[in-house]
């Protein structure tokens, strides 16, 4: 999760705005050494990257590349603790990560990733993070940042260089972030059953088109009479939700 | 009697009554006679005439105060006025109610006096034609005399002449007889009523005379419709619609003949076509049902004067042949039903389709003179019953036996010219078929099992019908086939200069290589079996002469199909035993005598299960069991054991061993393959053009390019998200509905 490959060391020595503004408030308004501290001390001892697979959102791998499930903090988690949210149920962890940037790799945020989102958010303390928290819930996005922030959490999620996500993890990460009143309940709940009961082998992995278009296909369609004015000829959602509006018709029937 | 001649003015009413009125009443009297012979027989000399033209010019030209030309003109006037009010219109009259016939004959008798009297007065006022009409823009004489009839007499009997006129023609429409040429001549008083145009002829007759033809002909459809069936009905319609055209030509005047037609193809036809077309017992599908030629040629010559008359005939012919054509499928249906094997082979039922097929196009071309709403009927008919699969095995594949049949040595006996015809019909059949890739798919298996097993019949015939599928389906249907055809053709050419290479060694084996290109051909297992020697030095020989000719090339060996000869030597006697490349060489094993167990050949040659059991099975459970297996069973298990068969004989000297083949017939999900193939690139081709689309217009300009199958909408969708996955598309971020070209993907190619 902390990544600091040899690379973006070297990218973050070349890049102007950390080395020469070394020790003292900058302009920005912020401690920059304090920033980089934090993000030293968060970081694995080690220095190696941890990689990430199935649904925990920390741990740390072993030479061979086995998943260790830990319990003592690293990285990300580490933060969590000190801020006290869960990562495992905690939106607002995916939201730190998205406003703070951390858009390269999935499941880790690299230093100059952190740094440039400290900047932004004005923050070089576990103090200041604290202040953030009650902020990041997602009820404060607009609809444009959110659905910025709704495909951060897809692609935050990967499993190293996959591009889909397992179904359970998309249920799960559905239930999560799309709780709140962005779109129904009865929305949320009847798709998840969908996807969690199809036996349509090729829905065992979901890619970044159909978690995207399920949004977009929800406020377009926000409720059950809406459904009702879809047509399958016209649209170009994909087959995932024609399916979905099929599986809808077969419950009403049966009522 | 003054004339110029002396020198004296004549006065007006001198002139008038002492010259002109006599020689006009003279001239009505002998027109008031009845006989025909008074108007042209006694008339007076023409010197007579002179005398009158000659006082009339005089007193034209009589100077002022004494010019006489206004009164005269209007005298004229007058008393033709009068005359005709004074004596033909109470003659008309009188005869009024007295019948039709007498009405209109004594019209026409005061119509052809006064037509006679008006050219008599015409000649006797020219002068005023000549220069007082003309300089003061008056009618001519002639249409003077004309107006007045019209106004005297025309008008005032007018309704009377014509339903006179109407009721003759009911009459004649009975069947009565009636007098034509007394009714052509008030025609032509119409016409004339008209002064230079049509309109009184338009108004006073015609118009009443297709009002009542629209009533008489409603009656008789009411009247026939109850009780006639349809052929007999349109019998009389046609009889009908001919004596009406008939009738126009023969007295009345040709610009009705249009109208009149509209009428009755209106009351007759028009109203009543889904009545006939429908009519329980005699409709239109009860006479295709039973081939009644005449009277459905009939039906299609009448309705073809509606407008879109046609259209509803036509789609009962649809129907019609859609449901035999599924009559041929409930027939098949029964058949496997019954308990009949369901095989890849039909030929009973690909026969009765081609058969309907045949028939139709016959009754499209001498029935419905090959009006392309029928061949259109036709197609679309052919295009439900040929989708139309029952059984375990598509109509594609039954078609493509049913060829097979055709090709392969030993199937069916036919002429060059049944072969040439059959195959002919076939494709046209085959021309029905949404998913001719299928079609394609088997029938290259069927064609490579023919090629490779020497099982064809005709190299021409092979050759005819893959060039009439191109014809259907473009080169690129074909390529494959005849890339086969041609690996065969360079394969018997290059055959006798290897062979002669063979002869150069001392090889007791008599050995052929036939090349076959990849691509072209299904795919084969090649299984890497372990052979006896002498079959892989000839192997080497093979190999050495081939990649001296060609060097790009390599070759994989697929023992799998090639055919051998083993003299087989059992005690005193020797058999030819015509048997597979493998069976060769798992007879071969047993050339030490020793028994071997299944699981030891397996490893000795180097083959699977799946192989080796069907070639065990062959040898020892056949027919002719070359080999002895212990035990002794139908089936073979891994733990049985094989010998030769020491007591094996047989009467011929020849024998074949049949092998069970292991090869599919074909290739399903090569063909699913292939189609998603072929919708990514046609998606890749369309949007490369386009830049961006909305879905509908993708989707729809997808299936256009698709020629030889026809996925659903949601396959499609499936390839355009699979496409959007590898950053060939992605969705437009104004529209959700529309897709963009996307260059990622791009870099690649």
């Amino acid at each position: 999760m902390w990544g600091s490959p040899s690379s973006s060391n070297s990218s973050s020595r070349r890049k102007g705005v950390s080395s020469s503004r070394r020790g003292g408030s900058s302009s920005s308004g912020i401690n920059e050494s304090k920033a980089e501290k934090l993000f030293e001390d968060l970081c694995d001892d080690d220095d190696n990257a941890a990689s990430m697979e199935g649904e925990i959102l920390c741990g740390v791998v072993d030479d061979n590349n086995n998943m260790i499930a830990t319990t003592s903090s690293t990285g990300i988690c580490k933060l969590c603790e000190q801020l006290s949210m869960d990562p495992l149920e905690d939106v607002r962890v995916l939201v730190l990560l998205w406003k703070l940037g951390a858009n390269k790799k999935p499941a880790e945020i690299q230093k100059e990733e952190w740094m440039e989102g400290c900047h932004k958010l004005q923050v070089d303390s576990i103090d200041k993070f604290r202040k953030l928290v009650p902020g990041l819930d997602t009820g404060f996005l607009d609809r444009e940042e959110f659905s910025d922030f709704y495909k951060f959490c897809f692609q935050f999620n990967r499993a190293g260089t996959h591009k889909t996500l397992e179904k359970d993890l998309v249920v799960a990460l559905l239930k999560m972030c799309l709780v709140g009143g962005r779109i129904t309940a009865h929305r949320l709940d009847t798709f998840c059953e969908f996807l969690e009961t199809t036996k349509d082998e090729g829905y065992s992995k979901i890619t970044l088109d159909q978690w995207r278009s399920f949004l977009d296909f929800s406020y377009e369609y926000p409720d059950a009479k809406a459904l009702k004015a879809y047509d399958e000829g016209m649209s170009a959602w994909p087959v995932l939700m024609d399916e979905y509006v099929e599986y809808m018709e077969n419950l009403e029937k049966k009522k | 009697m003054s004339t110029k001649r002396d020198g004296n003015i004549i006065q007006l009413e001198d002139g008038w009554n002492n010259v002109i009125r006599q020689g006009v009443s003279r001239r009505s009297e002998s027109a008031a006679s009845s006989s025909s012979r008074a108007l042209h027989g006694s008339l007076p000399p023409p010197s007579s005439d002179q005398y009158y033209f000659r006082t009339c010019y005089d007193m034209c030209t009589q100077r002022s105060p004494y010019n006489w030309s206004r009164d005269l003109y209007t005298r004229h006037g007058e008393t033709i006025q009068t005359y005709l009010r004074s004596t033909v219109l109470p003659a008309l009259q009188d005869k009024t109610g007295q019948g039709g016939t007498i009405l209109l004959n004594e019209l026409k008798h005061r119509w052809s006096n006064h037509q006679i009297m008006n050219k008599w007065l015409k000649k006797f006022f020219t002068y005023l034609d000549r220069y007082y009409v003309k300089h003061h823009s008056l009618p001519t004489l002639e249409q003077a005399g004309l107006q007045h009839f019209k106004t005297e007499i025309y008008q005032n009997s007018k309704e009377n002449t014509t339903t006179a006129i109407i009721s003759l023609i009911d009459e004649e429409r009975e069947g009565e007889i009636i007098d034509k040429t007394l009714v052509k001549s008030i025609v032509e008083l119409y016409e004339s009523m008209g002064m230079g145009s049509l309109d009184s002829y338009t108004n006073d007759l015609e118009q009443p005379l297709l009002e009542s033809t629209r009533a008489y002909y409603g009656r008789k459809r009411e009247d026939w419709i109850a009780r006639d069936s349809t052929p007999d009905y349109l019998i009389k319609a046609e009889k009908a619609l001919g004596e009406e055209k008939t009738r126009v030509v023969e007295y009345l005047n040709p610009a009705t003949e249009p109208k009149i037609r509209r009428v009755v193809e209106d009351e007759i036809l028009q109203k009543v076509q889904m009545n006939l077309l429908e009519k329980e017992g005699s409709g239109c599908s009860v006479l295709l049902a039973n081939d009644k030629t005449e009277d459905l040629q009939r039906m299609f010559q009448l309705f073809s004067r509606l407008d879109s008359g046609l259209q509803p005939m036509a789609n009962i012919v649809e129907k019609f042949i859609t449901s035999q054509g599924n009559t041929c499928i409930d027939k098949r249906q029964a058949r496997l039903d019954s308990g009949e094997k369901d095989k890849n082979d039909d030929p009973e039922f690909v026969k009765s389709l081609i058969d309907l097929h045949e028939k139709y196009l016959g009754v499209i071309r001498e029935t419905f003179s090959n009006h392309h709403l029928f061949g259109k009927a036709l197609k679309n008919s052919f295009e439900e019953i040929v989708n139309n699969d029952v059984g375990q095995f598509s109509n594609a594949e039954l078609m493509s036996t049913f060829c097979d049949r055709i090709l392969k040595s030993g199937g069916e006996k036919l002429s060059e010219t049944e072969v040439e015809q059959s195959l002919d019909r076939i494709v046209q059949l085959f021309s029905f078929l949404t998913d001719k890739d299928m079609f394609a798919e088997i029938y290259r298996n069927q064609l490579a099992k023919r090629l490779l097993n020497q099982r064809s019949a005709s190299d021409d015939a092979e050759k005819a019908m893959i060039a009439k599928l191109k014809v259907q389906c473009g080169t690129q249907f074909t390529s494959k086939m005849e890339g086969m055809l041609n690996d065969l053709a360079v394969g018997s050419e290059q055959k006798s200069e290897f062979d002669q290479r063979m002869e150069q060694q001392e090889t007791k084996l008599s050995f052929g290589v036939q090349v076959l290109t990849i691509g072209n051909w299904p795919s084969y297992k090649a299984p890497e079996v372990a052979l006896p020697p002498q079959m892989r030095k000839c192997m080497e020989l093979f190999k050495e002469w081939h990649d001296a000719k060609h060097q790009k090339r390599r070759l994989t060996w697929v023992h799998s199909l090639g055919n051998a000869t083993v003299r087989a030597t059992y005690g005193k006697k020797s058999y030819d035993l015509q048997v597979t490349t493998l069976q060769a060489v798992v007879l071969n094993a047993f050339n030490d005598g020793k028994t071997y167990g299944f699981t030891e050949l397996k490893e000795k040659l180097n083959l699977d299960d799946i192989t080796l059991k069907p070639l065990m099975h062959s040898l020892s459970c056949g027919k002719h069991k070359v080999v002895t297996k212990s035990p002794a069973s139908n089936k073979i298990q891994s733990t049985d054991s094989f010998s030769p068969n020491a007591k094996f004989t047989c009467n011929m000297r020849k024998i074949r061993i049949p092998v069970a083949s292991v090869e599919s017939s074909h290739n399903k999900s090569r063909v699913e393959e292939d189609r998603s193939v072929a919708i990514e690139a046609a998606i890749v081709r369309i949007m490369k053009a386009r830049k961006t689309l909305p879905h509908q217009q993708l989707v729809a300009e997808v299936l256009s390019q698709l020629a030889f199958f026809k996925p659903q909408p949601r396959v499609i969708k499936k390839r355009i998200e699979a496409l959007i996955d590898r950053e060939y598309l992605e969705r437009s971020s104004e529209n959700t509905q529309q897709y963009n070209v996307s260059l990622l993907g791009f870099i690649e190619i």
